[in-house]
């Protein structure tokens, strides 16, 4: 396996960055099946990764097991110098610090979209009322949709749900991002304002890891891509690199697929 | 600045265990565990003592001891010992929790039924039962029917609607009465072979029938081989006098085995089941990575399973070593009780009926032993609860067959079927599948709510078992017992719900 | 006429989606003779059936009515013993509590009706259908009634040579009901005039509110009392032996006419509040004001305690001041935000002392008021929750002060609880009839609730150990019938308690129904539980709230509000379970009805118009919340999802 070291192709400049998340062979098993083979990666500071491959290839497992939503069997897993281990207190620490949107948004359908964002940051990071709804009210200008803080979840669209749940995410002032197919339930002429939003983010200087089908947003906003297939790392690189002169047969195959 | 090795260094240096996740977590429940068991091992010890005393020994001594009590209606009156009053008991609440199921299926199909009517008049008289009984509780409604029944006139030595076959009055409902008699478990040996024979014949005749096409009545020769072999039976049984011979030395057998022998044997079981779990649930586990994804829940899991063993084995050597000759005794005396049935003298009928009587020992007429005799009390719960679950079940079919999407329907009358053959081979057969663990349910509360009769002072198990535990002094066994033999029923009812729900699921496939 | 109030009850419910703000797209209604046509006489089958059904329902109806103004009903029984009944032994001396408590169900029913009720109200098509319909039911029952019978001079039923009864004849019982004849014909003509008068579009536009309605019939009701004198009711002090006397209607209407007023003045209260700024903050209160009503009604209105007020001063003022003032400072330093672990493990130092302190009371260590241990383990349990629940400064005043408040109910209510009544109660049951029957159903409800969610939470936990437990306590209950558990209760628990501590009958049948109903609520929790997606656990885990956090603040508001409608289901299965307490001894409604008043000199034997009585008293009650339910059903949308 020629990419399981992955910090090969880093430029100099990312080199001296901190290391964000790092993830030191981990495996992952679901009864018989091996859903992680020794996954390893380091993602730096204010980097933006796109994790890329078919349906079923465990990128949705990796990146749910950054923040403990799925637990792994075996390696390492590192965000911001946290081990994430058995502690409680490094599980809380992380949590708290990694932001996480998912696929099906999974907002609080009974509450009001303010108090969706206000919520952990009022019981977990214990700001006053009045601080958090200010700081949701301000995430709220910034991803588009500042009219609509009074309304429940269920009366917005898709893509103004997602934003919502980026907008919640970032209410924790996280150091680290985790998409997990933000756009793969939006309505194709949804997907657009969500990509800009993330895009914003990424230039903001987020440290984010993004799973997602959308080969747009890869090329335009990635610092790297990393190409998963059958739970390993297969290929990591550049996006130029990515898509324009891919090393491994699989990427090829995949990407003959679906471009 | 955090460096990757120095992190991997750190990789395995566990968190103190108060910070563990997993430590805490079962922690947590290891304490709370705790607390209950302590909390109600203390009650029970404060029972102990208050029982010892008040002079109230909590033993089950009572159920060989007469009970200085009659039992107002059942399998026998006059029970002389407690043990046997309370199994008239609950035959009583079985028979009453049969006959009431059966009775409320039928009212509460024809209920659900007219609630679907498209008769405007029918559909209104369904939803006003459903509407008066639901909203009722039970108990007044088994009350109003006790205090209507009891206004009838008294028992009179020529009266009742037919004289001499069906009696009514306020003394209750008196019938003919048909019964098991002397040769009815030679007879059942006979009807053994029968059905042997009759599933051949069945299984024969459908494969004559898959193979040529003709029709070869498959169900109608069994049923006919069935009734054959009864008719003979009721003549020849007496041959099969020898069996209690066989059953005697199945008891003599039983008694020989040595108390410790079976001590042994139950203890394996308990281990073997165990490492048969145990290595399932690894065998589950494995990966082809080998151990390393065991999670600490299921060590513990595995650890309890060993526990669980341990505790049986504790239990049958040291704790109650009686339990294996209780064993041994009872199902010896099950073989003898059996093999007493057959043998000698046992050459009549094994069916026989009589017609009710009326007598008149004093001043006072009432019905005979004769007939089959159900009291006020009987009838006053029957149609209480049937009529009360009725209507629960009325709903419960109306909603099942609801649930099915309209497209069915005309699905079916598309390929041509009639109302009733929609209704039949499409609707019913996935409404019942719907309908079932609901109406299972609805069973359930049916058998428990015959407890009720202790009301009207009908004699089912509640009631019997309030006279007997007020009599000794002991509720504390008697509730005991009471616990026992309703889970029983309810596990029974859930275990025959589910077989039909079960076998349902693969026909419909 | 119970089967007509039936039919029109019925028709209401089929239509009711009427309610909704929202105008249905109506079906044209089919002119009588094609509606006749389609649902009665389709087919000759359903003709038959038709005629068929027709035939028997009238001789069903015929029955019905010929026992009810039979000449050999004593409907005087349940009538003169209404109080006994309602109240069962409260003197009637003391009856102005009574009234209280009546007045203060009013206050709190009117302002919640004003405060939330968003009816739209019934049209008035439905309201002249009812008209018609009531009115035709009146004329059936004046045709299907048997003649009454001929009566001498003292009122004695004549009867002939062979001791039959001499009715009069059909013609003659026609005429003796020409009143009502009247009664039903104004009813079916106001309908049809309104209905011609009113036109097809406003027919349907125009809207009764459903609070006129109510409060309407009511006061009509009332009104009633004004009129017609209904009953005889006087008793003899210390006897249940029924005098007869002045009569029900006169000596309770004024009262009922006053307890009109109230209900009526606080439900314009109430609407008036809805529509200010304070709606939400009345609306907390109102709701825990009907949480505290049921004690307040039965120990303070009701017992009257005659508070030791020198105990009060020494002991028990001291107490609650140490815990609302101790407690609340560990409790202000416990929701310190930056505590961590060290809150935790203070948490848990403190539940060990709580525990410690029960096993002392036990086994007798030292004495010490029970209510203090009580206290103690409550701040022990708040004080481990506490670190999920801190906050900034003003947070953790408003938990300091939730704390305090808590503490001043429970104490102020353990005080009164334990202070003698003043008020002289002949039976040895303080309380009976449909006092005691809808006291066990409150008390039981709000005991059963808090354990049968936190049963249910167990039974979906992830921790095998809890899983299991809950799963036998549940099951275990589950599959024994409720009686079985009362008797335990009221014969046996007494024998587990340690010396020197005595549970009241009464308290321990309320435990009965309480650990039953649990049980059966836990399935109906687990039944919400279930219906939560798992993206909602995982988005609060990923936000980084704790489990206690995520249970309170995600799963479980949406959870109970998707078993609300099997939760009053519940509701009503508890008030009909109440009647139980006839076989364990206490004296509700239903031993009332079948053995007490039979048992009187002048009603000897008496019990089926009684049992009459109280099944219907018991059928308005659950028919009203069970349609209530089906309201909430629909407009929760539950049944579409």
């Amino acid at each position: 396996m020629s990419f399981s070291d992955a910090h090969s192709p880093i430029s100099d400049d990312l080199a001296s960055r901190r290391d964000m998340i790092v993830c030191d062979n981990v495996n992952k098993w679901y009864g018989d099946f091996q859903a992680l083979k020794d996954v390893s990666a380091t993602i730096k500071e204010q980097e933006v990764v796109v994790v890329l491959g078919p349906s079923g290839s465990g990128k949705s497992t990796w990146i749910r097991c950054i923040n403990r939503l799925e637990v792994h069997q075996k390696g390492m897993i590192a965000v911001d110098g946290v081990e994430l281990s058995n502690d409680l207190r490094n599980i809380e620490k992380i949590r708290s610090e990694v932001g996480m949107v998912f696929q099906q948004f999974n907002l609080f359908p009974h509450l009001t979209v303010i108090d969706n964002i206000t919520l952990a940051p009022r019981w977990v990071r214990k700001l006053p009322k009045s601080d958090a709804d200010a700081r949701a009210r301000a995430l709220l200008d910034r991803v588009g949709i500042p009219e609509q803080a009074d309304k429940y979840p269920g009366q917005l669209s898709g893509g103004q749900q997602q934003r919502v749940a980026i907008a919640r995410a970032l209410a924790m002032e996280p150091n680290v991002m985790l998409f997990d197919e933000p756009t793969s339930a939006l309505d194709p002429e949804m997907i657009k304002e969500v990509l800009d939003v993330m895009k914003g983010l990424a230039e903001s200087g987020m440290t984010m890891m993004v799973v997602t089908h959308e080969m747009g947003f890869a090329r335009e906003v990635a610092d790297r891509i990393i190409f998963m297939e059958e739970g390993e790392i297969v290929e990591v690189g550049t996006p130029e690199h990515f898509f324009t002169d891919p090393t491994e047969d699989r990427t090829k195959l995949f990407l003959s697929q679906i471009l | 600045m955090t460096n990757p090795t120095t992190l991997a260094d750190r990789a395995h240096e566990k968190p103190p265990f108060y910070r563990d996740a997993t430590i805490v977590k079962w922690i947590i429940q290891v304490a709370v565990l705790a607390l209950v068991l302590f909390s109600l091992f203390f009650l029970a010890s404060e029972a102990g003592d208050n029982l010892r005393a008040s002079n109230v020994p909590t033993d089950f001594n009572f159920l060989d001891v007469d009970p200085g009590i009659k039992v107002s209606e059942g399998i026998d009156t006059d029970p002389d010992t407690g043990g046997r009053a309370l199994w008239v008991g609950m035959v009583n609440t079985i028979r009453m929790s049969i006959a009431g199921i059966a009775a409320a299926t039928v009212l509460g199909v024809i209920i659900g039924l007219a609630r679907l009517s498209s008769n405007w008049t029918v559909n209104k008289v369904g939803s006003i039962y459903i509407e008066t009984i639901r909203n009722v509780p039970l108990l007044v409604q088994i009350y109003i029917w006790a205090a209507v029944l009891a206004s009838l006139s008294s028992v009179n030595l020529d009266q009742g609607p037919i004289h001499g076959w069906v009696h009514l009055s306020n003394k209750g409902l008196s019938l003919p009465r048909v019964f098991i008699s002397d040769g009815f478990y030679q007879w059942l040996v006979v009807m053994i072979f029968g059905a042997l024979v009759a599933r051949w014949v069945h299984k024969r005749q459908t494969a004559i029938h898959d193979a040529t096409g003709h029709d070869t009545y498959p169900i109608g020769s069994g049923g006919g081989v069935l009734v054959v072999f009864a008719a003979i039976g009721w003549f020849v049984h007496p041959v099969f006098g020898f069996v209690g011979g066989w059953l005697d030395q199945v008891a003599e057998l039983i008694d020989g085995t040595p108390e410790f022998g079976l001590q042994l044997v139950l203890s394996a079981l308990f281990v073997g089941a165990a490492v048969l779990w145990i290595r399932s649930f690894l065998n589950q586990r494995r990966t082809p990575a080998g151990p390393a994804q065991l999670s600490d829940d299921d060590w513990f899991r595995m650890i309890f399973a060993g526990i669980g063993a341990g505790i049986g084995v504790f239990v049958v050597l040291i704790m109650w070593p009686g339990l294996s000759s209780w064993m041994i005794n009872s199902s010896r005396d099950l073989f003898e009780v059996l093999g007493a049935k057959f043998g000698d003298g046992r050459d009549g009928a094994p069916f026989d009926a009589m017609r009710p009587n009326v007598v008149k020992p004093g001043n006072f007429a009432n019905y005979g032993p004769n007939g089959l005799n159900l009291t006020i009390g009987f009838a006053a719960v029957f149609f209480g609860v049937v009529l009360y679950t009725a209507a629960f079940i009325g709903e419960i079919v109306r909603g099942g067959i609801l649930a099915i999407p309209k497209g069915q329907t005309e699905a079916a009358a598309a390929v041509g079927l009639r109302r009733s053959t929609q209704l039949r081979m499409v609707i019913l057969p996935q409404a019942i599948r719907i309908i079932l663990p609901p109406v299972g349910n609805q069973y359930l509360n049916l058998a428990k709510n015959t407890s009720l009769a202790i009301a009207v002072g009908y004699s089912d198990l509640v009631q019997v078992g309030q006279t007997i535990g007020n009599q000794t002094g002991k509720p504390l066994p008697v509730f005991a017992i009471w616990m026992l033999f309703y889970l029983a029923v309810s596990l029974t009812i859930s275990v025959v719900v589910n077989f039909f729900n079960v076998r349902l699921k693969i026909v419909e496939r | 006429m119970s089967e007509e109030s039936g039919v029109a009850l019925e028709s209401a419910t089929e239509d009711d989606i009427d309610d909704q703000p929202m105008l249905k797209p109506e079906e044209p209604s089919l002119p009588p003779g094609e509606w006749v046509q389609k649902n009665l006489f389709s087919s000759v089958f359903n003709s038959v059936l038709t005629i068929l059904t027709i035939v028997v329902m009238a001789f069903a109806v015929r029955g019905l009515l010929n026992y009810i103004f039979s000449e050999e009903r004593v409907w005087s029984a349940p009538a003169t013993n209404a109080r006994l009944i309602l109240t069962f032994a409260y003197p009637e001396s003391q009856y102005a509590r009574v009234w209280v408590t009546v007045g203060l169900l009013a206050v709190l029913a009117g302002t919640s009706i004003g405060l939330w009720a968003q009816w739209a109200g019934v049209s008035a098509k439905k309201l002249c259908f009812w008209s018609m319909n009531l009115g035709s039911g009146i004329l059936l029952a004046i045709v299907l009634t048997q003649p009454g019978v001929h009566r001498d001079a003292a009122g004695e039923v004549l009867r002939d040579a062979d001791s039959a009864v001499l009715r009069k004849s059909f013609a003659t019982a026609m005429s003796d009901r020409l009143v009502w004849w009247i009664v039903g014909l104004a009813f079916i003509g106001a309908g049809l005039l309104a209905w011609n008068w009113l036109g097809e579009m406003r027919r349907r536009t125009i809207r009764v509110p459903s609070s006129a309605l109510i409060f309407g019939s009511l006061g009509l009701i009332i009104l009633s009392l004004w009129i017609v004198n209904y009953g005889h009711y006087a008793f003899s002090d210390g006897e249940f032996i029924a005098i007869s006397g002045r009569t029900v209607a006169s000596t309770t209407k004024q009262p009922w006419t006053v307890m009109w007023l109230i209900l009526v003045g606080s439900f314009f209260l109430g609407r008036r509040i809805s529509q200010s700024q304070r709606a939400v903050s009345v609306k907390g209160l109102m709701n825990l004001a009907w949480l505290l009503s049921p004690f307040i009604i039965y120990w303070v209105i009701l017992r009257d305690p005659s508070i030791d007020y020198s105990h009060v001063w020494t002991t028990d003022l001291p107490i609650f001041l140490a815990f609302a003032i101790g407690g609340g400072a560990i409790l202000w330093l416990l929701s310190y935000p930056g505590i961590g672990e060290a809150g935790r493990l203070a948490g848990v130092g403190l539940v060990v002392v709580a525990i410690f302190q029960f096993a002392a009371a036990f086994t007798g260590w030292y004495p010490m008021l029970q209510k203090a241990r009580i206290s103690f383990v409550v701040l022990a349990l708040v004080g481990l929750a506490a670190s999920n629940f801190s906050g900034e400064r003003s947070q953790r005043v408003r938990f300091v002060g939730v704390w305090v408040v808590l503490m001043a109910l429970l104490h102020y209510f353990a005080t009164v609880m334990n202070s003698p009544a003043t008020v002289d109660v002949v039976s040895e049951n303080f309380t009976g009839g449909l006092t005691v029957t809808l006291f066990v159903t409150a008390l039981t409800l709000m005991i059963s609730f808090p354990l049968g969610v936190v049963l249910a939470l167990g039974r979906t936990s992830s921790l095998p150990i809890f899983r299991i437990m809950s799963t036998a306590y549940i099951e275990s209950i589950r599959g024994v019938p409720l009686i079985t558990i009362l008797f335990f209760f009221s014969n046996i628990l007494p024998l587990f308690l340690p010396d020197g501590m005595d549970i009241a009958e009464f308290a321990a049948i309320i435990l009965g129904y309480s650990l039953f109903s649990a049980a059966y609520l836990a399935e109906n929790v687990r039944g919400g539980l279930q219906a939560i997606r798992r993206g909602q656990y995982e988005a609060a885990d990923a936000l980084g709230l704790t489990s206690p956090q995520r249970t309170s603040f995600i799963v479980l508001p949406q959870a109970l509000r998707i078993s609300i409608p099997p939760l009053v289901g519940q509701v009503i299965g508890t008030f009909k379970e109440t009647s139980l307490i006839a076989i364990i001894g206490g004296f509700d409604l239903l031993r009332i009805g079948n053995q007490v008043i039979p048992a009187q000199t002048q009603f000897l034997g008496i019990k089926r118009e009684n049992l009459l009585i109280v099944a219907a008293m018991y059928w308005l009650i659950t028919f009203a919340i069970s349609k209530y339910s089906m309201r909430l059903e629909r407009r929760l949308g539950v049944g579409e999802r």
